[in-house]
Parts: C-alpha cells; sequence; structure tokens
C-alpha cells in the first residue's frame, strides 16, 4: 500500500520523536509513506486567524502535490489534518481562486482513524510481540482531530474511539473518560500562557482521577502541551505517549529506554513497571 | 474549574452606571456582511448560552461568545473588534460543535479576528496578535515553520520582550525555551521548501483581502 | 341479499392502543359504532401506562388510568387486537377493508388465566422494555400488572423454545394448558366505516447519539426511564435509586429540550410536554428524597397549559427546585463516584462552574413511534418531515386521506388532556362519517326474563381453585366441605376455572338445578369478575345484584403462600362472611328514563358553532344560544393565523353552515335564563328580549368564550402608537402601505398575563408575536422587530415558526418582571428602555410602534351561565372541567360539558378540536333512547331527614338536593353511589342500596362470629 504523507512542520522539531515512530510502524506494517514532495506549512491556527484566504491556499500547494503524486494523504498532525480537510472543502466549494492546480478529490486521513480501521488493527496485532499489559491510560484527541464533525467526519466527536481501538489492540488498559476532547489550550500557549496552562493542567488532574497513569495522544500540540507542563517534574508524572511510539514499542524486540529521552514526563519507570522495557 | 476570579471588567454581569445601549439601524449592514462572508447562520441564535457554557476560555473573555452573536446581530462592530474574546478564542470548536441552530460561532468569532488584523483598530491581547503575525512572516520565508525560529522571531518584535517582563513570565519562558533545547525538541537549523516565492506571493496577495 | 354499497359500515378501527386510542374507541362505542381497538404490542397502555403520576395535580397515573382500562377491556362494542398492525386498506371513506396481521402471542388467550407461572418458572431473562431496560423480565411476561388483556405473551426472540427448541417449561407447567409454541400470524380482513390513527410516540434519543453521556454513564437517564424509577411498579418499586449503585442520589439535574429545539439534529420542533413533565419528576424527587437537591437546565419555561405556571412556581418557591437558565453541552463524569459533573458559565463571578450531581435526567424529545411511517406510507398518509401526521388548520383531527382521522401524540407531541380531547373529535368525525349506520353493528345483548325467588334464602357457594393460584396454598376440599355446613347454603362445589365460558354454563344448570336465589363465588376479586358472574345470574333468571364474591385469592391465597394452613381457616371466614351478606341481599332493578334526543350549546363562537355542527351532523337537533346579534365570536377579527390560514373565512363557512343547518335552531341575541333536571333531560327556557321560549335537552355544551384583555399598562389607550397584537395584524392587512413604512417597532409579551392578579398564561400570545413579526418582516424586510419576552412558548411545531421570525433578522429580549419595559413619550419620540438578561445589557430604543401581547380574558356571558348552572369556575374566570387529565370537556355535573376558551386560553384548532371533543361526549347521552340509572343509589327516608344539609355538601356529585317537601332528595340519575351521603347522615336517614346497613353488618359479624 502506497500513501502521501504530509509530516507537518512540528514533525521535524518538536515532535521528531513523532515522525521517527511513524516511520518504525509504517515500515513494519509494509505501509509505503511518500512524503508529499516539498510540502510546505498549512498555516496552521495563525494562517486562519488572519487570512482565511491564506488558510485555505497554504494547505491548497500541498493538496495540489499529493495529487500530481496521486496518492491519498494520510497526515498525523490533528492540526494539519483539519487545516487539509478545511482547504479541501473550500476549494470543492470554489470559493477562490488557487494558485495551483488543484481538484480537492484525494482523500485525506487522519493519522489514527487511518490504522484504527479493523483491516489495519488486525494488522497491528498481529505484530504484538508483548502487548502493553498493565498500561493505564486515557486516549486524548484534543479538539482538531474531531471538531468541527463537518470538517473532520467525526460523528461521534464527543467519544471518538481511534486511539482507543488502537490502544486497545496494543494491550494497554483504555480507561473511558469524558475529556477525550476537551482543548488543551496550546494555540494559545506561547501569547497567554497562563490561559494554556490553566486548561492543561485540569486535563492532567482529570486523566489522574480517571486512574490513568499515561496519556496517548496523536497531535503534537497535545502532546507537547501536556508533557511540557511537566518539565520541572511532579509528583506523579503522567508520561504522554504517541499512539505510534506504543505500537512501534510493541512491534520491536529491542527497547531502547533511550528512545523516550525527548519526553519531559519520563515514561521509562511506568514501562519498566509493567515490564514494557 | 473554579478557576481564579478574573478581571471584574469582564464580567457578563451588567455594570452599575453603564450607559443604556441604542438600538439603531446599523446592525443590519454589518450582520449581513459578516452572515454573507461566514454563512454563520448569526440569525438563529436563540441566546441558550449553550457555546459559552461549553467554551473552555470564556473566563477569559470580555464579550462571552453567546454575546457576540447578539452583538452581530445589531451590528456593534467596535465593541467586537476591539474585544479580548477574538483573539483569546482558541478556535476548539465546542460552541459551534455543540450550538443547536448551527451557528457557526467560532467561525464568526474567527472571522471577526480577520476583520480586525486587516482593521486600524489595535488588538486588544497584542501578544497574540503578534505571535499569529509572527507565524505568518516566518512561514512565508522558508515555507515550513520552524519552531526555534518562530520563537527567536516573536521575541524580537517590539514590545514582546517587555510584555513579557511585565507580566513577570519572562523567566519562565527562557527555562522553558532552554529545556526544550535541551530535550532536543528546538532544532536550530531547519528544512524549507523550494517554492516559497509562490507561497511569499500569495501570502502579499491575501493581505487585506479576506475571504 | 343485495348490498347497498353506498350505506357506511357502522364499525370503526382505532389503530394504537394509549390513552389516545382508548379514549376514541370508548367515545365511539358509546355512540353506537363496533370499535376494533388494533395495538401493535401485547397490551393497551401506551406511555401513559408508564407514567407514575401526572401534572399539573400529580394524580397517579395507573389510578386514573386502570378505569379506563377495565371499561375498555369489558365494553362489547370494543374488540381488542393486540399484537396488530394494519398491513393494507382497501375500499372508500364509510367502507373501508383493512388487512390486520395478527402476531402470535404464543398463549391462547381464551385459556390464560393469567395466574403468572410461566413467568415465574421461565429461566430467560430479558432486559425489560417497559421499564426502559433498567430491570429485567422473563421471556414468558406480562407487561404490566394491568394489562388489558390480562394475558401473558412470550417474547419469541428470547425464549429458548421458540429460539433453540429448548426448556418448554411454560408448557409444562400452564395449569391452563395456554401455551402454544405453534401459533402462526394471523392475517384477517375487516371493514369498517372509518379508522383512527393513535399510535402515539416514543423518545427520541437512542444511545448512539450520544447525547450528554446517554448510553455511555450509568447515571443518565432518560425522562421516562426516570418515571419508571418513580413509579411502584417500576424496577426500583417506587425507591428513587440511581442505577450505578443503588444508592440514593443526593442530587438529580434534569436537562430540557434533548432531542427538542435542535435544528443541528434536525429536530427543530419543541416535544411540549418536557417542561411540565420535569417540574412534575423534580417535585416528586424532593417529596420522596427531601434531602436530595433537584436541578433543571433549561431554555424557556414552557407552561402553556391550564394551571401549569402556578405548578411550576410552586416547584420552586414550594418545593425548592433550583431553574437554572443555561444550556450545556456535555455531561462529564466523575470517574471516583460516577457522579456527573455540569459545566456551566457563572456571569456573576465571571468564572466557569463545575457541579456535581449523583444522576442527570434528560428530558428527551418525542418522535412517531418505531414503525409508524411503514403505517403512513401504506395508508398513504402525509406526514411532516419529522415523521407526524399533517392535518389542516379547519380540520385539525383529518388526515391527509378522506376517512383517517388522527389524535395524540402522532399528530404532535402533546399531553394527555389534549389527548384525549382529540381522540374526542376524532370519534365525531369518524362518528359523523358513518352515522347513518348508527346501532347496525352494536352488539345488544338478549336478556333472560327474571323468574320468581322463593323467599326463604338457597344459596349457592360455588369454590375456585384459579388453577393453582387458590389451590396451591389454600385446602379446597377442606373449605367446600365447611361452607356445606353453613347456614342457608343448598349447595356448594368447586372448579379448577369457575371464569371459562365452560364452567359459567355449568353454573347456569346449577342454579335452575337447585332452585338457587342467592350466589356467592369464593374467587379471585369482584374488581375484575364480579360483572361477568353478574351476568352468569342474569342468565339462568335471576337478579344479578343476588351475588356476592368472597376474594380467596388477592385477599388470601396470594398474600399467605407461606401458611397455608391459616390461609385455608381464613378462606373459610371470608366466605362465611360472604354467605352472610348474601342472605341479606335483594333484588334490585336499574331505572331508566327517555332521553331527550336534543342537545343545547351556549356560545354562538367557533367552539359553539362547531360543536353544534358536530352533533346535528349526526343527525340530532341543537339548539344553539347566542348572546350578541350574531354568530363568529372573537375569531373572526383575527385575519390570519401563525400557519397563514384565514380564520375569517372559517367563521363565515360555518355562519354559513349554521344558519342554514336544519338541525340547528339558532338564537341570537337571547340567554339561557333557566335551566332545571338532569343528565338527559333537561328543561330550560331562553329569554330573547321579552320572549321566553321554554326548551329541552338532554346534554348541553358550554362554549362561552373569551375576549382579549384590555392593557391598562404601557400607555395603552394613551397613545395611538401602543397597539394590541390583534389590532396590529389588522392593521398590517388593511393598510400594507403603512405596514411598508414601519422602520422600529417593539413587541412586549405577556402584557396582562403572568401577573400576580392573573397567574395565567395565555398560551397565544408568543405565536402571534411570532405571527405578526413574520408577517411584518414579509411584507418590509427593512424594519426593525424587537420582541421583549419572558419565556418563548411557542411549543411543538409552532418552534419552526420563532425559528424562521428569528432567522427573518426579529430579535427577541428576554425581559425579568422586576424589570418590566418602560415605555415613555421623549419629546413626541415614543421610547422603550428594557434590559435584556442574556447580553445584561441595558438598551434603549426608539419605535414606530409599540405592539402589546394582551392576554386573554373570559368571555362575557360566562359568569351568568356559571352561576345559572352552578358550575365552577376558577379565580381566574375560567371554567374549572371535571377531571384535568381524563376529563377535560366534561363538567363534573352530568350531562354539561364545555369547550374553547371558556376552559382556557387556545388556538383555535384547539377550540375546533375541544368543540368535535365537546359534542360527541354530548352525542353520548343524545344517541341513546332510555339513559339508565343504577340500582345501587343512595335513597333517603323522609321520615328521618333534618334537611341539615350534610349530604348536600358531602357529595362529589350535587346529587342530593332539598326538595319542595323540605326534605333532602337524591337523584338517582345523578347518584353514583359512592355512599358518601349515607356514612355521614347524622339521621341515618340514607341508605345506600346494596350496600346497606344490615347487609354490611350482616358481613361484619360474621366475619368476627369466630373471634367472638
Amino acid at each position: 500500500m502506497k500513501l502521501s504523507f504530509y509530516p507537518g512542520c512540528s514533525l521535524e522539531g518538536m515532535a521528531a520523536d513523532y515522525a521517527r515512530s511513524i516511520d518504525a510502524v509504517f515500515k513494519a506494517l509494509d505501509i509505503d509513506l511518500v512524503e508529499i514532495d516539498d510540502w510546505s506549512c498549512c498555516g496552521a491556527t495563525a494562517a486562519h486567524s488572519l487570512s482565511e484566504a491564506m488558510s485555505v491556499i497554504l494547505p491548497a500547494r500541498n493538496l495540489s502535490a499529493a495529487e500530481q503524486m496521486g496518492l491519498d494523504i494520510v497526515a498525523p498532525c490533528a492540526n494539519c489534518f483539519n487545516r487539509l480537510r478545511f482547504s479541501q472543502q473550500m476549494i470543492q466549494k470554489k470559493v477562490l481562486d488557487i494558485p495551483w492546480p488543484v481538484t480537492g478529490d484525494l482523500k485525506i486521513h487522519d493519522m489514527t482513524r487511518f490504522l484504527a480501521q479493523p483491516a489495519m488493527i488486525k494488522q497491528i496485532k498481529k505484530r504484538v510481540l508483548k502487548p502493553l499489559n498493565g498500561l493505564k491510560l486515557v486516549c486524548y484527541y484534543g479538539c482538531q482531530m474531531v471538531r468541527p464533525p463537518r470538517i473532520t467526519g467525526y460523528t461521534d466527536y464527543e467519544n471518538p474511539q481511534t486511539l482507543d481501538r488502537i490502544a486497545d489492540a496494543v494491550g494497554a488498559r483504555v480507561i473511558d473518560w469524558s475529556y477525550k476532547a476537551t482543548c488543551c489550550g496550546a494555540s494559545i500557549g506561547i501569547g497567554r500562557r497562563e490561559i494554556g496552562n490553566s486548561l492543561t493542567k485540569r486535563l492532567l488532574d482529570k486523566a489522574r482521577q480517571a486512574g490513568a497513569e499515561a496519556v496517548v495522544v496523536s497531535c503534537p500540540l497535545c502532546q507537547s502541551n501536556l508533557d511540557m507542563i511537566q518539565k520541572d517534574g511532579l509528583e506523579q508524572p503522567v508520561p504522554v505517549f504517541y499512539f505510534t511510539e506504543l505500537i512501534r514499542l510493541c512491534f520491536s524486540e529491542r527497547r531502547d529506554p533511550k528512545w523516550f529521552k525527548m519526553h519531559f514526563a519520563d515514561p521509562v519507570p511506568l514501562l519498566s513497571k509493567i515490564n514494557a522495557i | 474549574m473554579n478557576t481564579t476570579v478574573m478581571d471584574h471588567n469582564m464580567s457578563s454581569e451588567r455594570r452599575p452606571g453603564e450607559e443604556r445601549k441604542f438600538i439603531g439601524d446599523r446592525g443590519d449592514y454589518f450582520l449581513n456582511r459578516i452572515q454573507g462572508e461566514t454563512n454563520g447562520n448569526v440569525s438563529a441564535c436563540y441566546q441558550c448560552e449553550r457555546c459559552t457554557n461549553a467554551c473552555p476560555v470564556s473566563h477569559f473573555m470580555d464579550i462571552k461568545p453567546h454575546q457576540v452573536i447578539r452583538y452581530v446581530q445589531l451590528g456593534w462592530r467596535e465593541d467586537l473588534l476591539r474585544s479580548s474574546t477574538i483573539w483569546v478564542c482558541l478556535s476548539c470548536e465546542m460552541c459551534t460543535t455543540y450550538c443547536p441552530n448551527e451557528v457557526r460561532v467560532a467561525e464568526i468569532i474567527n472571522h471577526l479576528r480577520n476583520i480586525a488584523a486587516h482593521s486600524s483598530i489595535a488588538p486588544k491581547e497584542k501578544q497574540l496578535a503578534v505571535f499569529h503575525r509572527t507565524f505568518l512572516e516566518v512561514l512565508s520565508k522558508s515555507g515550513r515553520v520552524n519552531e526555534f525560529r518562530l520563537m527567536k522571531a516573536f521575541y524580537s518584535k517590539p514590545h514582546i520582550l517587555s510584555e513579557k517582563i511585565k507580566s513577570g513570565n519572562l523567566k519562565e519562558e527562557l527555562l522553558l525555551g532552554l529545556a526544550l533545547l535541551k530535550k532536543g525538541r528546538l532544532k536550530p537549523f531547519s528544512t524549507r521548501s523550494k517554492l516559497t516565492k509562490d507561497i511569499r506571493k500569495a501570502y502579499i496577495q491575501s493581505r487585506g483581502e479576506i475571504v | 341479499m343485495a348490498v347497498d354499497l353506498k350505506s357506511p359500515v357502522g364499525k370503526v378501527i382505532v389503530v394504537g392502543g394509549g390513552i389516545g386510542g382508548i379514549q376514541c374507541a370508548l367515545d365511539l362505542a358509546d355512540t353506537g359504532f363496533y370499535v376494533y381497538l388494533v395495538e401493535k404490542s401485547s397490551t393497551l397502555g401506551g406511555t401513559m401506562a408508564r407514567l407514575d403520576k401526572t401534572f399539573p395535580t400529580n394524580d397517579c397515573s395507573t389510578c386514573m388510568f386502570s378505569p379506563k382500562l377495565v371499561q375498555v377491556a369489558g365494553h362489547e362494542n370494543i374488540e381488542i387486537m393486540t399484537r396488530s398492525r394494519i398491513l393494507g386498506l382497501k375500499g372508500n371513506p364509510g367502507r373501508f377493508t383493512a388487512t390486520v396481521q395478527k402476531r402470535p402471542r404464543y398463549i391462547n388467550e381464551e385459556k390464560c388465566i393469567a395466574c403468572g407461572q410461566c413467568a415465574e418458572k421461565c429461566p430467560k431473562k430479558v432486559p425489560d422494555p417497559f421499564n426502559g431496560s433498567l430491570g429485567m423480565r422473563k421471556a414468558a411476561f406480562l407487561t404490566f400488572p394491568q394489562a388489558v388483556p390480562l394475558k401473558y405473551a412470550i417474547d419469541a426472540e428470547h425464549c429458548l423454545y421458540l429460539t433453540k427448541g429448548k426448556c418448554g417449561i411454560c408448557r409444562k407447567i400452564c395449569p391452563a394448558g395456554a401455551v402454544d409454541y405453534d401459533q402462526k400470524p394471523e392475517t384477517l380482513q375487516i371493514d369498517a366505516g372509518a379508522l383512527v390513527i393513535s399510535t402515539g410516540f416514543e423518545p427520541a434519543l437512542t444511545a448512539s447519539e450520544g447525547e450528554f453521556g446517554y448510553g455511555r454513564y450509568q447515571n443518565v437517564v432518560t425522562s421516562l426511564q426516570y418515571e419508571r424509577m418513580l413509579s411502584a411498579t417500576g424496577p426500583y418499586e417506587g425507591h428513587i435509586r440511581r442505577p450505578s449503585d443503588g444508592k440514593v442520589p443526593h442530587s438529580v439535574a434534569w436537562i430540557q429540550c434533548v432531542m427538542s429545539r435542535d435544528p443541528s439534529r434536525n429536530r427543530p420542533f419543541c416535544s411540549s410536554v418536557c417542561c411540565m413533565h420535569a417540574a412534575k419528576q423534580a417535585i416528586l424527587t424532593r417529596t420522596h428524597e427531601p434531602d436530595t437537591r433537584a436541578a433543571i437546565y433549561f431554555m424557556d419555561v414552557r407552561a402553556q397549559g391550564k394551571g401549569f405556571d402556578d405548578y411550576v412556581d410552586r416547584a420552586r418557591f414550594n418545593y425548592g427546585v433550583q431553574y437554572l437558565r443555561s444550556m450545556i453541552s456535555q455531561v462529564y463524569l466523575n470517574p471516583e463516584n460516577e457522579n456527573l459533573i455540569i459545566e456551566t458559565f457563572d456571569h456573576h463571578l465571571n468564572r466557569k462552574k463545575e457541579e456535581e450531581y449523583d444522576l442527570v435526567v434528560l428530558s428527551t424529545g418525542f418522535k412517531p413511534s418505531q414503525g409508524f411511517s411503514d403505517l403512513a406510507a401504506t395508508l398513504g398518509l402525509a406526514a411532516n418531515p419529522y415523521g407526524f401526521l399533517t392535518t389542516e388548520f379547519d380540520e385539525p383531527v383529518s388526515t391527509s386521506r378522506p376517512g383517517i382521522f388522527v389524535c395524540g401524540g402522532i399528530e404532535a407531541p402533546k399531553d394527555i388532556p389534549e389527548t384525549v380531547i382529540q381522540a374526542g373529535a376524532a370519534a365525531a368525525e369518524a362518528a359523523i362519517l358513518v352515522s347513518e349506520a348508527r346501532y347496525t353493528e352494536t352488539a345488544t345483548r338478549e336478556t333472560v326474563p327474571e323468574k320468581p325467588i322463593e323467599a326463604d334464602p338457597r344459596v349457592g357457594v360455588f369454590v375456585c381453585h384459579c388453577g393453582t393460584n387458590i389451590a396451591g396454598v389454600v385446602d379446597i376440599e377442606n373449605v367446600v366441605a365447611a361452607v356445606k355446613k353453613l347456614p342457608h347454603v343448598v349447595f356448594a362445589t368447586d372448579f379448577m376455572f369457575t371464569c371459562s365460558t365452560e364452567t359459567q354454563q355449568n353454573i347456569v344448570d346449577l342454579i335452575k338445578e337447585h332452585r338457587l336465589n342467592r350466589v356467592v363465588v369464593a374467587a379471585c376479586s369482584p374488581k375484575t369478575h364480579e360483572p361477568l358472574f353478574q351476568e352468569t345470574l342474569k342468565e339462568a333468571g335471576l337478579n344479578p345484584y343476588l351475588f356476592e364474591l368472597a376474594s380467596i385469592r388477592d385477599q388470601c391465597s396470594w398474600v399467605h403462600g407461606n401458611n397455608p394452613a391459616k390461609a385455608t381457616q381464613k378462606s373459610k371466614e371470608l366466605i362465611r362472611s360472604s354467605v352472610s351478606r348474601a342472605v341479606q341481599l335483594e333484588p334490585l332493578y336499574d331505572n331508566s328514563y327517555a332521553v331527550v334526543n336534543k342537545g343545547l350549546v351556549i356560545g354562538g363562537g367557533l367552539a359553539g358553532m362547531t360543536a353544534a355542527l358536530t352533533i346535528a351532523d349526526q343527525g340530532f337537533h341543537v339548539y344553539l344560544v347566542e348572546r350578541s346579534d350574531r354568530l363568529g365570536g372573537f375569531a373572526q377579527n383575527l385575519p390570519f393565523t401563525l400557519e397563514g390560514h384565514s380564520p375569517a373565512r372559517l367563521i363565515r363557512y360555518l355562519i354559513e353552515r349554521v344558519n342554514h343547518h336544519p338541525n340547528i335552531s339558532v338564537y341570537l341575541e337571547s340567554k339561557l335564563d333557566s335551566h332545571r333536571g338532569h343528565l338527559g333531560a333537561f328543561n330550560g327556557s331562553v329569554q330573547k328580549n321579552d320572549e321566553r321560549v321554554d326548551i329541552q335537552y338532554g346534554a348541553l355544551v358550554v362554549a362561552t368564550g373569551g375576549r382579549p384583555y384590555e392593557p391598562k399598562e404601557y400607555l395603552y389607550g394613551q397613545d395611538d402608537r401602543i397597539v394590541t397584537q390583534v389590532q396590529f395584524s389588522k392593521r398590517l392587512v388593511d393598510d400594507p402601505s403603512w405596514a411598508r413604512r414601519l422602520k422600529r417597532i417593539v413587541m412586549i409579551q405577556c402584557v396582562g398575563s403572568r401577573e400576580p392578579d392573573f397567574p395565567f398564561c395565555s398560551r397565544v400570545c408568543c405565536s402571534a408575536a411570532v405571527k405578526n413579526s413574520i408577517a411584518l418582516k414579509e411584507m418590509n424586510p427593512g424594519a426593525q422587530v424587537v420582541v421583549l419576552y419572558r419565556d418563548v412558548r411557542t411549543f411543538g411545531f409552532k418552534e419552526l415558526y420563532y425559528q424562521k421570525a428569528r432567522e427573518k433578522g426579529v430579535l427577541f429580549f428576554r425581559y425579568i418582571p422586576e424589570e418590566k419595559p418602560a415605555v415613555y413619550d421623549d419629546a413626541g419620540q415614543l421610547m422603550v428602555d428594557f434590559t435584556d438578561r442574556s447580553s445584561h445589557r441595558d438598551f434603549r430604543v426608539s419605535p414606530d410602534l409599540v405592539v402589546l401581547s394582551a392576554g386573554i380574558r373570559p368571555g362575557e356571558g360566562a359568569m351568568q351561565i356559571a352561576r345559572l348552572l352552578k358550575l365552577p369556575v376558577a379565580e381566574t374566570g375560567f371554567f374549572l372541567e371535571a377531571h384535568v387529565k381524563l376529563r377535560p370537556v366534561e363538567f363534573a355535573a352530568s350531562g354539561i360539558f364545555l369547550a374553547g376558551l371558556a376552559h382556557s386560553p387556545r388556538f383555535m384548532e384547539e377550540s375546533v378540536t375541544m368543540a368535535k371533543s365537546a359534542g360527541q361526549q354530548a352525542m353520548k347521552i343524545l344517541c341513546k333512547e332510555r339513559m339508565k340509572t343504577s340500582a345501587a343509589v343512595a335513597e333517603v327516608d323522609p321520615e328521618k331527614c333534618a334537611a341539615c344539609l350534610a349530604c348536600v355538601r358531602v357529595c362529589p356529585f350535587n346529587a342530593p338536593f332539598i326538595n319542595g317537601d323540605g326534605v333532602s332528595e337524591i337523584l338517582p340519575s345523578a347518584c353514583m353511589g359512592c355512599g358518601i351521603c349515607a356514612s355521614e347522615c347524622p339521621a341515618k336517614a340514607i341508605q345506600l342500596k346494596h350496600s346497606t346497613d344490615d347487609q354490611v353488618l350482616a358481613k361484619i359479624d360474621a366475619l368476627l362470629a369466630s373471634a367472638l
């Protein structure tokens, strides 16, 4: 299977570990991810905040490139996924001129939903060498992957299941909680840190209250936001995993603790506790 | 979550001695413009406050989401463009998603932010406005946004450092930056996309243009 | 024999066995038509059977409903077809043929004795749908204890024998041999002149919607589930427990408008009843558990019915129910205690507020019952986009297909009284269609002449085993032996099932053979079986009042199952007691008198004319008395309705019909000035100027109408820029160019309504404001329309117009009564100052016009009629009906009915419906030749009466009066035989026949004999 891959800017910086785990997982699953040729930034929150035109045009460039490759797109970052989908809808509505040839006909998958398809879950389960039994976690989807439903296509936007299914497939104990899609405040982080932090802290409290020892996410912004706040160490750290990190961990024989060195909330003690490392 | 009581100017309660607002003619022009540009179902609102209750940051807003819709209906452009609301909004889409009347609250607020960005009105939340602008500048230069470059550019903007100092957050921000560097999460060197010329052109074209 | 294809069939099919269908069936069967009552489930009952109590009286739903169920179950002209559905319909109005499919019950209805052993022994438990799946039932089941027919059924989806061929226990143990796994679906063809659809509604929320965590969190339940939780027959036996851990909730929150008023879920309409049932549930919660907090999250309180605002106020102020005007997005779970968290925004403190509740109830809106769209398609009925049947303004209970009528929740979500009213109206339409065929299909029983009885009592006693229900506990043989020794008992025996058809014939023979003149059956309960055995006596030529039932099942074997010896002893004592009373029984004869087959209607407005036509169109004469000099009433002042219909045109049409109808005599400028007599035979006189006409009538409909409130507030009458909605709508039509010049108008709601001196909602004013706003916006889109309201009460599908008005740019601002808008003149410019409670801002607007939504007051003639007919009137001046829920168009005084605004403010189509219903209730009397009176009535001994008025005061039916001789007299026709007067009378001058002192004392003495 071959798909075009839109990594997004974060995967070259803040979320380099996400990128590495994706690479490993897709290789193991024998799916060819072809990076979109000369991709550029989707514009993120800034573009639509200041110029709605830019928020259509910027992703359109990437859609155009993918169309030339003729491959459906998979995007790991929730924000990128959301912006690509939004742009695609606007292109289809033909509301403005796009400087690149683009039809908006390709499928755009968010990576979790792609891997949560029944056939993929089967593939994942088949390759699990050592399931993560005893890992109590909550799945956190954030906003951009699920809302607004008319863009994302998630009808179960309040209680999405894609990450839950994947975490379940790798043997973790998935705890249901009510804050799967409650905003973590990442987009306001740099300008008004205290607002963002208040939201993020609350989420971690709620996760702990639910009995979770870890959070699994798919969005680089959510991950860095939930993780960074733990930089000075918490009494009860809550490691924040990319879902692909968990899959990768189950797929590999060699389980190198150094893998998680980019994390602030160190997952190694927790993973050793459950004999996963 | 019982967060601390914020600045009382942000309370949506009636302020004693506040002047009566006059309902005049201007309303329809602005309402029709916003409705036309966002297709946001502005008039359908029945003020149930689901949006304000759903909003994670309504306590940081001076005009609450349901009031935004009312203000748009009444054509109160200035009040809206001068508000903190349009900058504080996270675009988390809770309001739009849960609105029973399919009012696109988040899209309307975002659109107001667009209008404000292209107006002469100084943004109430300066840091947030500058951050977005900086992001687009970095983007238009290299096609991709490297977080290190973004931070650098942001702090080089006039007043940002002083604002951070004023709010007592500077040390915290710097420590965070250092920690990220140490963890390898900020990368001083970055890739860029080749066709930045195109992007720059689009960027320049779209300044002053709002869909 | 030649068949006349034109003459209609005197039979009607009523589809749906809820309260609507039952009421409709009774209203038809009691007026000379044969009814097939077709119900898809195993029992009649519908939604009402699942309710605990009802608003606004907190009456027990089952207690009100059970008598109706018994009535319909025992009606000789109603054929109940459960587990049945209509598969096709051929023919034309008046002569339809329906194909009905009856699904197997797997239990033979004829044989089942409802002993319950099948369910007890059935090994298969399934979630009980009747209890919203909160409890379990067996695969062999009885839906609820009062089910009609009282027959068990087997759930084919879950029965182990039917699904896997295993088990078969119920067949083995059934004492009546009623279990039949081989039953097959049956298809029948039935003829009927008309159909009535009353298939009702069901909750619109399903777990898959994910709304507010329903289906995800255990302690989030729907309002109907909560109703079962409150009910004594529910899964928690009436104790409020939360599903997750069975603990008493310390706090309960209701969330209103779930799946209602929600265009985003294609449910843009209001479900009409949820505001009130939430208030009711909150009150009951506070009553059951005074320490439990009750909070209701809502947008508008829709208390637009009679007495509803008062009820909501009681909930708030007397019961401490919190009303929180705030809609929430999502319910969160506290994983530590399974409580639920509701997040709102606190405007006062400018912060987000989390509140925890032990239980959350979702006030779920309604949708047509499952499978209804198939039926609508089969019958070719037009439905609105949400699946409800559509009707016309002037024919509010007629579907799109002639000959098929509708009532209840399938027309629009509605409460019980509105359903009962519509049921009567639908019955009226069907009756009019087939009125020629009245009495052609109804059964009349042949009566066996009574034989003279011997002076000495000869008592026969029949002891029933009731399968093993009695015999399993009580030693029957022992009992029969003891009974044989009792004085006057000449014969005693036992039967396996005394109620079976075969045994009935046996008893008839035994009565004749042993010349029995008193019969005692020792069996189940007189409640269900006395009428049956009385019929058996009649067939044997014995007076039915010579029967006595000893309840040795309900009052003995069922409650003393653990003590067979004492139960046997008690059975003997109960029978001895019954035999003693039986000896004292006397034959009594029901009386009857001739009915005057003419009706009287007071009031010539929309309701009065409609009621008159309902009677006249069924071939009976009506006097129509109107105070003013013309027919038409207030409705002719209204140029258009919310839905765009023309009331004036309807009124003109009705006047035309009334004036030319051969069965209607109209008296204008007239009033009823005397009224005497009783149900079926009233005398009165009509005064017109100096003339007086004496009239006789069997029934009477009061339709004295309403009038608009004349505002004293907001400069009305002092400034001609202040008008009422009625004046405004007239001018919109009369002077379009004026309307097009208007720049800005302000409407003020609740003028003269919901005020301390008139604490009533006038029901129609919100819709009137919406209607006129839309009309103005359509003529003049640039006009600014500001509506100042307290709660927008556009209930049902009227909500769609509220939505339309908003979309057209009408601005709705909410004010509170403590901060009324101020209307004043500022140097010639009209000004309105107000405070908006949503944005918490003070506003000023200078309109060209202020339109006041003035409320409705009772009609001018109402008080005179109330005094003349001694009818009860509420403080507001509207008449009080006999019973708020089930007798909304009747007065407690028999033979007098109520319709239209005289009852309470209502919409025109609602008045039309109510008038048809009142007309149909009157028809129940008028269509009879003679009226029977029960013989078991109270009788005054004039020698002993001291005219102390005790009986007059205590009688709930106004039966006793002081006659010309200065003593009390009780009209047998008005007496209901309750006996209150007999027990109150200080002079012991009153005896209740069939429960005389001698009879009751004999029974008690015999019961105590062994103790003494």
